[in-house]
């Protein structure tokens, strides 16, 4: 098939499956790593860099994705394929607005998703552990000092994601080669 | 105090640069691209209510999609119509679509540099501790009870043994449904059979 075409398709889908901030992360890396589009740490690459830059992360990653795997038109495409779902399900939602507000249904479907959020997060840090390795196998030392580090910054001492980043970047440079 | 000059733009350009300003600016997605809506919508022109900002967040949230476009998208229909909608969904994504090609374009270009690829190790490294302090701020709004505990706990086993997240977010939704419908069926028999 096309690879525009494709990109399309696939972000259609991500935008289709995604309720809500890095819960579409497990889907991209599904996708992405399926296709042969990214490897793991390019997927790890886009979270982190679409923390650092403006604008919703689902934009961001289909940017990223879709340049990677067929330049601006791919970017494009992946772009325009992410917020489709989203963009007729809400315009249709705008004009029911009344109907739709407080719908028993919904509601109960969300009950179920978000829990499920939850746990492919879990499951594709799990999987992004692989990025503690050293480029020639066996665990990164400095690499697991510095996630042990980002995350007391996050949790105990409430730095915003930006900041950790920049942290971690700074460990990476000083530490990085061990 | 100062008073605020009627703007001469119509309000649907006004509308669409006041969401590629947000798209611009904002950094750390999501929630806070919702504070900086409700301060130029609400706070700022008062073109809508809290609650009714508050009615659309929470309509945009449970569709799927990328939550703050959703929400451009609604806003922009309750204000202005389905032209205007379009424009705030542009409007939302365009700057990060624009930021996002030149950083492509540099990461492309110094990624085999041995200093960037230092850096890289250490903002890798961080990745996982971002998401799992994600799923710590989900929790207390996503697990309510113990049947969302088990949810999460299938959503989490289901992917590490090979089931697709696709397969299993819809699998979520579907048994959010079945369930809730169950378990308020069954507090409404309880409740009395004189409704019959």
């Amino acid at each position: 098939m096309n690879t525009i075409l494709e990109l399309f398709l696939v972000f259609f889908k991500i935008g289709a499956c995604s309720f809500g901030g890095l819960s579409m992360i497990p889907v991209i890396n599904e996708e992405m790593v399926g296709h042969g589009w990214m490897t793991l740490s390019e997927v790890t690459d886009i979270v982190a860099i679409a923390e650092m830059t403006p604008g919703p992360l689902g934009i961001n990653a289909a940017t990223f994705a879709g340049i990677q795997a067929a330049g601006l038109p791919g970017a494009i495409a992946a772009s325009l394929g992410a917020v489709t779902c989203g963009l007729t399900l809400c315009l249709a939602g705008s004009i029911f607005l009344a109907r739709i507000k407080g719908n028993p249904y919904l509601e109960r479907f969300t009950y179920g998703i978000r829990p499920v959020c939850i746990g492919i997060m879990l499951a594709t840090a799990l999987s992004l552990l692989a990025n503690y390795q050293k480029a020639g196998g066996g665990i990164s030392p400095a690499a697991v000092a510095i996630g042990l580090t980002a995350l007391w910054l996050l949790l105990k001492k409430n730095w915003s994601v930006p900041k950790v980043i920049a942290a971690a970047a700074a460990l990476g440079l000083v530490f990085g080669g061990l | 105090m100062q008073e605020r000059a009627a703007s001469a733009l119509p309000r649907w350009a006004e509308m669409t640069l006041v969401m590629l300003k947000i798209g611009l600016f904002t950094f750390g997605g999501g929630w806070s691209i919702v504070a900086q809506i409700q301060k130029e919508f609400v706070e700022i022109r008062g073109w809508l209510t809290k609650e009714e900002l508050l009615d659309i967040v929470t309509i945009a949230r449970s569709f799927p999609g990328i939550m703050v476009v959703n929400i451009a998208v609604m806003l922009g229909y309750t204000l202005g119509g389905t032209v205007c909608a379009l424009l705030c969904a542009l409007g939302m994504a365009l700057p990060a679509f624009l930021v996002m090609t030149a950083v492509t374009a540099c990461y492309t270009a110094i990624r085999e540099n041995p200093w960037v690829s230092r850096v890289m190790v250490g903002v890798r490294a961080a990745v996982v501790p971002i998401i799992l302090s994600a799923t710590v701020n989900l929790w207390k709004t996503a697990v309510r009870d113990r049947t969302g505990l088990v949810i999460a706990g299938l959503a989490f086993l289901l992917p590490v043994l090979g089931v697709s997240n696709i397969l299993v977010i819809f699998l979520g939704g579907g048994a959010g449904l079945v369930l809730q419908t169950l378990r308020l069926g069954r507090s409404r028999k309880e409740e009395g059979g004189e409704e019959k």
